[in-house]
Parts: structure tokens; sequence; C-alpha cells
């Protein structure tokens, strides 16, 4: 940390680093307390299934157990989700997938907790497992939910563009292929926790792990029963989440854990096996293309069909389907085609948000569609791309017409006057004795923040201290990805204070206000903005008691500086311990409202679409590059170089920057190459991280991480959001590397070593 | 048991079961909640410490095991006039972390490569974290730190 | 479990045993200790052997390589006799698991966990190795082919530990290869695996080979037909592609979440391409 004014531009070393280095930093996983109370989960363990009892007798009776609760305890609606409330907290009688919560359990000790679990028996009546989302479509498929409008469909829709499928018949060539992406575990190295107490007054207090304190604020309140005010969430930091703790984990379970806890403090922390069969994944995706254009290259139809596999519950199973439909095009002008697409319930681990948030999956789709396309016209890959690439002012794919920077041309002239492009023919005739090595690209577009109904807003707010100090309030969780530091480096540089003296606050429903969940690559972006405000009004504020103090006319010719506040004609200054001593508590706090600008097309006249978030306004860009080898005896893909060159607006802190972009596109590469969370009829066979993996050290390249720093005037400081871009960049750029190398585009994900070795043995046959 | 063992320079005497996981040990009854859990099983090195000044998975290690044993956790990687240890201080310069969860593992790896290894070349530290995952995807900052420490510490030398 | 102990004697060690007839050994924990988490063992009593120093450390002895059973993996690799003689061990061990695996797991608690995918069994099997045995009142030396008897079972009696790992210098190799098919670079369980010594004639032929599979049976595989089969044979793709095919044929893989077993079955057959790579430039 710095004891000078931050600028923005510059790297800001990040305030957490010095406790977490430290090992001070501390999480919700921190907090014990003697003769706190451990809280555990009895899972439901089968995928369908009527429960009719719940068998804990024996549990009860062993040492150190306090309770068993069930459904029967729940005092709300016993219902959470995020946009349909179609999940139980407790499972009342119908089961529909594997980690369902069925009980808790009570205990004085972890041991005697996990006992009193195993020791629970669940008397189920077994239903056929809806497990294929194919099949979930069919007339004859068991229900998930019986009661739903249609079927198994959580969410479904349709957009027409231009000419529709009758632009299909105006085009020279066609390529059609079917994509398969995975289910895609978030693993963040701190599995779900929360520590929770319920006070004499009735009143809960809960630290935890999660995205969105104020929304499970609202679930917890009304899934139990309780008055709104009764709760409060507090967020410390957290370890990792990625869109996985974006919504209710624990803290509904804890909450009720603690109302029968009698005053003691509960302990709730799920086993990394628990965290993976009972937390969100990534949605698996089925993708249909046909990709269509003239002789020279110019797109000009699409059709996309996308069936996505949400599991039992919404969780965001909706949006994540309505942002892959409007993403679906890729960053390109494409006049014309349909894009069908439906979310479909099985009894398969739930999905729901993962960075990338559906453009992920349909990034992969549309990157390798334009590589098929590129050899099918024969034309380089690179110059079909810039010459489709959407510039502002054009209708993107869904007719969304581009309002804000556009700055994806910029990203692909960057990699193609790029070494490891211009260079490729050269280094892939140097591969090793039975290697091959290939080199792919691929360009992509994210949307940020809710779309045009939800509201985008957030609230800062700013304090300055008896001390004369400054004191932020975030209401948007930092879940390691550094917006903090962006907050400071904010409030530094307008109030022109030395970093290391302001102090954050995290979340907190009781002291920060509500400003939306940390995601969809908004919390700069729309915190920021809000923040932005609250740092001129307090400036302005005391720039103005100054000159009240001092008697002089024009708060205008006051400037702050390091603990002053000063008179730039004169020289002459004040202390701001002395004016905050001199300020009612009530006017040393600012707060300031921003609520991101949406988009006025109306798009689509379906309404639940729009709901759902469709379309955006605000769009990050970025080309990747990909250079891989390929081993012939094994089919081994090693990722030698990677380069990302990304318009994510002007770079505040360019240490933050490459943090995302590097942490972004190894996730990505674990998609591309490694993980894979495999549940065969419903149950989980990835079970641990010796299993389900993801990339280590030795199987990370260093990433390259190119900013255009494109000034977005609606930004604070004319920034983008950064947080999700790089996730989508390497399945595909590594899929067309790999195609590039072997001449076989392979379609589904990860890409084993198995069907590399296949598509290089059918080289050597052809 | 009464296990007694060195813990970041003190001698600690605990009363305990044998067979107490070393990661409960320090975290719960001792305090230390600086080094974290993550998978249990070895397969993720958030938990390492050192025992006798190498790194061990505390998720895997006894209470029993301890006993006479010289142990650091990430708590005591200061300095005892409480600076900080050069591998902390390029931890934060390099910003090789992000949600923080596998720092201290990943600063225990560190020090045990430095300590048998003091220069070790880009591949040797990037083999040395391959047991400590970071979902974050800090590990070119993490290289980048390491390669800062060796040069300061060369520079030293000279 | 109830209770661990750490004794430091052998003596100790045995009386330990005697008083807890049912515990179990741990030479290092870093498969026992995920087997109890997970309960698929629930031993009371656990004894730890790392402090039995006897059984540590590589030395000569007569004409032999004797490797004390609870050398960790880390000092095998820094280990100058292992690093000199044994160079195909440590290229195995160098690939097991990860640092802090390393650091804690030993040679023979690797064996005795006797997992088709333990990194360093076959190595050792083409080193011929030979384990001794030791109870408290007798001991007996066994080849590491008739130790293992299965996917974690071996022939250890009550009683009984795995105290040392005996390897014959009897023939020299000048080439000493391992190669670890694994589903990433680090912290990763062998999907198929291939140890292959072997001399090279002059002319470029096979003068002499052992080879050995891991991951592709229950226990590590040997095939002396496919041995036979390739001493005399040229080193180059044409020399080899039957012995390749052979290999495919003769192994019995397992699929899990990791490979099919069509690929380790493929896969275990074409490792023998990488042995292309020694054949002299002429």
């Amino acid at each position: 940390m710095s004891n000078r004014p931050a600028n923005i531009g510059s790297t800001l070393l990040r305030p957490d680093a010095l406790l977490k280095v430290k090992g001070e930093a501390r999480f919700s996983t921190d907090f014990y307390e003697k003769g706190h109370v451990w809280a555990g989960v009895k899972r439901a363990g089968r995928p369908h299934a009527i429960l009719k009892n719940i068998d804990y007798s024996e549990a009860i009776k062993l040492p150190g157990v306090i309770a068993v609760l069930t459904h029967k305890d729940v005092g709300g609606t016993n219902r959470q989700g995020v946009i349909k409330k179609d999940q139980p907290v407790l499972v009342e009688d119908r089961i529909r997938h594997c980690g369902d919560a069925v009980a808790i359990v009570l205990s004085d000790t972890r041991r005697s907790m996990e006992e009193a679990i195993r020791a629970i028996k669940l008397e189920v009546e077994p239903l056929p497992a809806v497990t294929d989302p194919r099949l979930s479509l069919k007339d004859d498929a068991a229900l998930v939910h019986e009661k739903n409008e249609d079927r198994n469909i959580l969410l479904g829709g349709a957009i027409t563009v231009g000419k529709g499928r009758a632009a299909e018949a105006e085009c020279d060539e066609i390529i059609e292929a079917t994509f398969e992406t995975q289910r895609q575990e978030h693993a963040y190295l701190e599995t779900e926790n929360g520590w929770a107490r319920l006070d004499d007054q009735g009143r809960l207090e809960i630290v935890c792990s999660t995205q969105t304190p104020f929304r499970d604020r609202s679930e917890i309140a009304e899934a139990l029963g309780l008055d709104l005010k009764n709760v409060r969430i507090i967020v410390p930091y957290v370890g990792g989440a990625f869109g996985g703790k974006d919504g209710i984990t624990v803290q509904t379970l804890l909450a009720l854990s603690a109302m029968h806890a009698a005053g003691r403090p509960v302990k709730m922390w799920w086993s990394r096996e628990e965290s993976f069969i009972a937390s969100v994944k990534r949605h698996p995706s089925i993708l249909r293309y046909r990709l269509g254009a003239k002789r020279d290259g110019t797109l000009h139809f699409l059709d996309v069909d996308i069936t996505m596999d949400t599991g039992p519950y919404d969780h965001l199973g909706g949006v994540v389907l309505a942002l892959a439909m409007e993403h679906s095009g890729g960053p390109y002008r494409i006049p014309n085609g349909v894009v069908d697409g439906r979310c479909v319930y099985t009894n398969n681990p739930i999905s729901g948000a993962f960075r990338g948030f559906g453009v992920t999956q349909v990034s992969s789709g549309i990157e390798r569609a334009m590589d098929l396309l590129a050899v099918k016209i024969g034309m380089d890959p690179l110059e079909l791309r810039l010459k489709n690439a959407l510039r502002a002012g054009d209708r993107n794919f869904v007719g969304k017409t581009l309002t804000t920077s556009t700055g994806i041309t910029e990203c692909l002239e960057t990699l193609a006057s790029h070494p490891l492009w211009t260079q490729r023919s050269f280094w892939k005739r140097n591969a090793g004795i039975l290697k091959k090595r290939g080199v792919g690209i691929s360009a992509i577009v994210h949307g940020s923040g809710y779309g045009p109904i939800v509201p985008d807003y957030a609230n800062a707010k700013i304090e300055l201290t008896g001390e004369g100090k400054f004191r932020v309030y975030c209401g948007v969780v930092d879940m390691g990805q550094g917006n903090s530091t962006a907050n400071v480096q904010i409030v530094s540089s307008i109030l022109n204070q030395p970093a290391n003296d302001i102090e954050l606050v995290l979340p907190d429903t009781e002291r920060t206000l509500p400003s939306g969940s940390a995601s969809a690559s908004r919390c700069t972006y729309t915190f920021g903005n809000a923040l932005i405000s609250a740092a001129k009004i307090m400036k302005e504020r005391l720039c103005r008691k100054a000159a009240d103090l001092m008697m002089k006319k024009d708060p205008q010719e006051f400037s702050t500086t390091p603990i002053t506040i000063r008179h730039l004609p004169t020289g002459s200054e004040i202390p701001l311990k002395v004016i905050a001593n001199m300020m009612d508590s009530s006017e040393r706090i600012v707060t300031a409202y921003f609520r991101a600008p949406v988009a006025e097309d109306l798009v689509t006249g379906d309404y639940n679409l729009r709901l759902h978030g469709m379309p955006h306004n605000l769009f990050s860009y970025a080309a990747n590059l990909a250079c891989v080898e390929l081993d012939e005896i094994t089919g081994k893909v090693t990722v030698e170089n990677y380069a990302t060159a990304s318009d994510c607006g002007n770079v505040l802190n360019p240490q933050l920057y490459e943090q995302q972009i590097q942490g972004g596109a190894i996730q990505g590469l674990g998609l591309a190459l490694y993980e894979d969370f495999v549940a065969v009829e419903g149950h989980v066979t990835t079970k641990d991280f010796s299993t389900y993996l993801t990339p280590t050290s030795m199987d990370a390249p260093d990433i390259e991480s190119i900013a255009m720093g494109i000034y977005e005037t609606t930004g604070p400081f004319g920034s983008k959001g950064i947080g999700e871009i790089a996730t989508n960049g390497p399945l595909p750029a590594i899929a067309n590397a790999i195609f590039d190398a072997t001449g076989h585009m392979l379609e589904k994900s990860p890409i084993t070593p198995e069907s590399v070795l296949t598509a290089l043995t059918e080289i050597s046959k052809e | 048991m009464i296990v007694s063992f060195e813990l970041n320079g003190k001698d600690v005497h605990v009363e305990t079961s044998s067979d107490r996981r070393a990661v409960d040990l320090l975290r719960e009854d001792l305090g230390l909640a600086g080094t974290k859990e993550s998978c249990g099983n070895g397969d993720c090195g958030a938990c390492s410490i050192l025992v006798d000044d190498k790194a061990r998975l505390s998720c895997l290690t006894l209470a029993a095991q301890l006993q006479g044993r010289k142990v650091v956790t990430i708590e005591g990687v200061c300095g005892e006039d409480g600076r900080l240890h050069p591998v902390q201080k390029a931890f934060i310069e390099s910003g090789a972390l992000q949600c923080g969860y596998c720092t201290p593992g990943m600063v225990i790896a560190v020090i045990d490569l430095l300590n048998s290894n003091p220069s070790p070349s880009r591949n040797e530290i990037r083999e040395a974290i391959s047991g400590n995952l970071c979902r974050c995807g800090a590990y070119q900052k993490i290289l980048d730190a390491v390669e800062e420490v060796v040069k300061d510490s060369k520079k030293e030398a000279s | 479990m109830s209770h661990a102990l750490v004794p430091t004697k052998l003596e100790e060690l045995w009386a330990y045993i005697a008083e807890n007839p049912e515990a179990m050994l741990c030479a290092g924990g870093t498969d026992l200790l995920v087997k109890i988490r997970s309960r698929s063992v629930t031993p009371d009593c656990l004894i730890c052997l790392e402090r039995l120093d006897d059984l540590k450390g590589v030395r000569f002895e007569a004409g032999e390589i004797i490797i004390g059973a609870l050398t960790t993996h880390r000092e095998l690799l820094h280990d100058p006799i292992v690093q000199r003689d044994l160079s195909i061990l440590a290229s195995a061990v160098q690939n097991l698991g990860s640092p802090p695996i390393r650091n804690m797991g030993t040679l023979g608690g690797n064996i005795v966990t006797a997992s088709p995918a333990g990194d360093t069994l076959a190595p050792l099997y083409i080193l011929k190795a030979r384990l001794k045995i030791r109870s408290k009142e007798s001991s007996r030396s066994v080849p590491i082919e008739s130790f293992i008897l299965g996917p974690g079972k071996v022939d250890l009696r009550a009683g009984e530990i795995l105290s040392e790992i005996a390897i014959n210098q009897d023939s020299r190799f000048t080439v000493n290869h391992f190669e670890k098919v694994g589903r990433r670079n680090a912290l990763a369980c062998s999907v198929v695996s291939m140890a292959a010594l072997m001399n090279i004639a002059e002319d470029n032929t096979i003068s002499e080979i052992r080879l050995a599979w891991g991951s592709v049976g229950p226990t590590i595989m040997r095939f002396g037909d496919v041995e036979r089969l390739l001493e005399g044979r040229q080193l180059t793709v044409r020399g080899i592609e039957d012995a390749i095919r052979k290999v495919q044929q003769s192994v019995s893989p397992i699929a899990d979440t990791r490979a099919s077993a069509d690929y380790r079955r493929d896969v275990a057959g074409r490792l023998l391409l990488r042995l292309l790579s020694y054949a002299s430039s002429r």
C-alpha cells in the first residue's frame, strides 16, 4: 500500500494483500469460539425420489447431538431461488437431486455431527431420474417439477433476426456443427461456510462467504418467515467464488440452525465433497450451429439452437440461457438468422452462475463455427473475423445497436500484428519428433450488468472519520477480484488522500448500502460510478466547509491535500481532523446512487427474455491466441503460448487487470482441457480434487495480457468490466489450434488426450 | 495425550487426542486460523505447514506426529520484529494473490523451496508450487514474485 | 480411529504391534489417511512409522543398493546413489503426486499401497527389486512381483512390516526410461505408465530390454514375450510395431473418470514409440 494518493491507471498494490500473506485475513471459515455448535447437512444421496420419512431416532440419541431439524422446523416458505423460487431449504416430500438438503444436525463436535448425519435413515420411493437434457424434453420424460408450466422447460425462447431462415438460401457457403460443453465446478478453495448467532432480541447475525449479502438477507427472511430487520449478513474476506456464491449456499440452513442453538454460535462448513455435490455448476450445453456466408466471407445467416441442463432448480439458469442466446452470434455483424434456446430441468447437479455465464458456452460454439467456415471459404480465420467484426453503431446479432465502446477490431488487429501470429508458420514447422503444432484464435464479446429491466444499481457511502480520514463502505463483495482495491484507488485519487489512509468496510447489511451482486462484470462499473459521485460530493462539501471557516467566498479555490484542505491562492490550510471535529456525524457521511444505463432497443417482444436480461448495453471484447503442441503418442495437449488483447475500457489498475485476465484464462484453460464434473445417472463420480482436475502451476502457461485501453465514456474513469471476458477465450482458441494442427474440429469439451489422439490417428490414416 | 512441540518459535504443550488432525489442532485449539483447509485429502496444499523446515500437509498429519517437532505456520513466517519475510513482501508487490485462500500454503511451499534451492529457475518454481492449487489462477504472478526474491537475494549477495 | 502411536525404535514398534494387533501401519499417510477420512478403512489404532530411522536412507551393501522402506520420495530424489544408479526410479518419483506428497510419502508406503497406478512400482519391477519383510521374530525376502498380489493386496502377514528394498545391480542399462501419462502435469494419478531399461547395440538393434506398465491391469504388467520379441529388433517404427500390437493385446485396463479402457490399451502400446528417441542417429 502506498502513503501517496493513488493514480488512476497505475498499479496500487492491493490493500488486502498484507493481511493475506500474513495469514491474518479473516475468512468466514476462521470463526471459532469455545462452546460453539457444529451444524451439518444430511444430503439426499439419490437423484429423484419421493421422500416418505426421515428417521433420525438413532441420530438424536448420539452423545453431543443437540437437535435434528427437518422441513417441519422451517417457519417460512421453505423456498429459495433468485428468479424462480423453486428450491426447498429442506426437502418436504420430493428429492430432486443427490445434493438436496434433507435434514440438519446440530452437535457439540464435528465428529459427533458427522456420525449423526450417517445415522439418519431416509425412507424413499425412487422415481425415474431425468439426467439427459435431450430426453428431459420428450413427452414421456418424468417431470422434475410437476407444477411447472412447460413440463421440464425452465425457460425457453426464440428470436428471429432479419429475414430469419429465409436468408439461408442466399448463402454461398454454410457450415453446420453441434458442440457439447461440459459441467464445470467452480472449485473455489474456500468451500461454502458460515457462522451464525441468534441474540436474545431475536436477531440473527450471519457471517458467510457470499457474493450477494443483501439478496441473501431477503431470501433467508422469506424462506424462514423472519422479519428482514432481524437478519444481518456480514461478508469478510471471501476465498474465491466465481459465480458459485451468487446466491444461497449455507445461509438459510445456517440461519435455521442458529434459531435452534439456544444462542450459541453455530458453524457450518461444507467439506470439499459436500461442496461438490451440493453447489451449483456451469451449465452443460448442447449447441447446434449453422453459419452461412457469402463467397467473400461476409456473414449472412446464423441458426443457433441451444439446450442447457439446469439441473433441478432455477438458481440463475434462465438468466444464463438469455445471456447465451444474446451472445450466440459473437462479436459479428450477422444480419439474418434465428436463435432458439431452452433451459431444461433434470435431476443432475444444479447449474447456475459461473464466471462467463452462458457466454462461455456459446463463444465456444460461434468461434469454432467461424474457423470451420474460414476453412470452407478458404479464408484466413483472423481476416474472416476482422471482416465481420462489430463496430460502434452496428447492430449485434440479436439486433441491439451498439452505443458504447466497441473495440473488437482493435483487439483483432493487435493479434494480427503479434509475432505469435505473424511467425506462426515458422513456429509450427519446428515441432519436435512425434509432435504436431497448431495456432488458433478466438474473438469474444461479453455484456455486463443485469439487462434492461432488473435495476443494476449501487449505493456508495464514504465517511470522514473523527480522525480526519476516510472510510469507504463497500456494498459489493470482493471475493478476490480486487474491486475493493479499485474503490480505494477511486477515493484516494479524487480526495487526494494517501491510499493507506483509506479504510475499507467490507459488506455488511447493517453498515454498507445495498449495491447488488458481485457478478456480471459489473462491480467496479456500477459501484465505481456511485463511488465517484460520493467522493466528489464529499470533496465539494469539505471545500465548502473550509471556505466558510476561512471566510473565503469561493469553495472552488479549495482543494483537498493529504490530511488537509488548502486554499490554493493563499496556501493556508485546515487539517481534515479539525474540519471533521466541527462537523456533525451525519454531515461526515456522503452517499451516492448510480444506476447503470440500459438498452432502449426492444430486440424481442418476449418480456420473459427481457426480464432475464436481454439485451445488454455495455460490452467488453477480447481476441485470444493459443499456440498448442500435441503429442502424437498420447494425444496430450500443451498450450505453449497464450496471448490476449482485450477491450475492457481504460485500465484503472494494471496489476488487477492482469490478475483478472490471467485468472480468467486459466479457468478457461481448465474448461478446455481438464475439468469435467461428471454425474452418472445423477450421481457425482468426480467427488474430489483427485478426480476433478483444475490446472496446477505446471499446466498453466504464462498469459500475455494486452489492454487496448479504449476509453468508455459511461464507465468510471473510462473503464468496463474485466471479470469474465478472459474465461471465454481458451476453449475455442485451443480447439481452433487443434483444428489447425490436425484438420479435425473437436466438438466436445473438455478436449481429452483421447479425443486428440483419435484426431491425430485419423490424419495418419488419411 | 499432551503433545509438545515448537510452534512458531515457542514451545507449546497441548492436551489433545493423538489422532487429532494437525490442521484442526492449529486452527481450532491453538487459534492459528491462517493455515487453511480446502480438500482434506492432500490434493490442494492449502493446509501446508513447515515441519522441521519441510512443507507438510497438515490435513494428513496427526497430532502425535508433531511431538518434538519444529512447526512453522504462516503466522510464524514473519521475522521476530514483525518484519515481513522476503517471500511475503514479494507476493504483495507482484500481486501474487487474489482471494488469498491458497496464499498461506503457497508461501510455505516457496519458503521450503528457497531453503533447499536458493536460486531456482522459473520451471523449478513452477514445480515447487505444483502441489498448491490456486483457483484464481495467480500462478504467473507467484512465479514472478519468487523470481523477484531470487533476484534480490543475488543482489544482496554480490 | 481412537489413537495414533509414533514409535522411534523397532523394539517399540514390535511392542505397539503386539498391544494393538488390529492397528494399521502408516508410512507417510498420504494414501492411508485419505482412506480413513472417507471411511473406506476404519482402524482403531494407527502406528506411524516415520521416526524409525533404522528404516531410512539409501546405502550399498554386498553389491546391492538397499533402500530403507521409510525413505521419503524427496529423500530419494536428493540421494546421490539414486540419482546415479537408479535414475529410472528417480524419474518416476519426480512425477509422483506433488512436492508436499513427496515430502511425506515413502517408497515403502507406495509399495504396500499396491495401487496399479503406484508410480514407483513399474521401475521397481524391472529393477527386480527384492523386498525385505521383517517381524519381531523373523525376516524374509521376496521379489516385488510376488509381494504384490492385487490392487491394494500384498503378502504381508500379521506382525510383519516391509523394512527394506534391495536392488541388485547385476546388469547396467544405457537407457533408463520412465513415462507417466496423467491428465495433468502435477497432482496426477497415472492413466498409463511405462518403465523401460534398455541396451542398444551399435547397429541400432535392441540388445536387451525390460519393460513394465502401470495402470493397465490389476498390478504392474510385464510381458516376457514382448521383451523377447523386441530383443534383436531394430529400434525403428517398423522394428517395434508388432510389439506395440502385442502390448495392446496383452494389457487388461479398466475405464474410470480419468480415461477409457481403450485409450489406456492404445497408449500402453504406443508408449514404446518414445523409445525411438534413443535410437542412434546414424
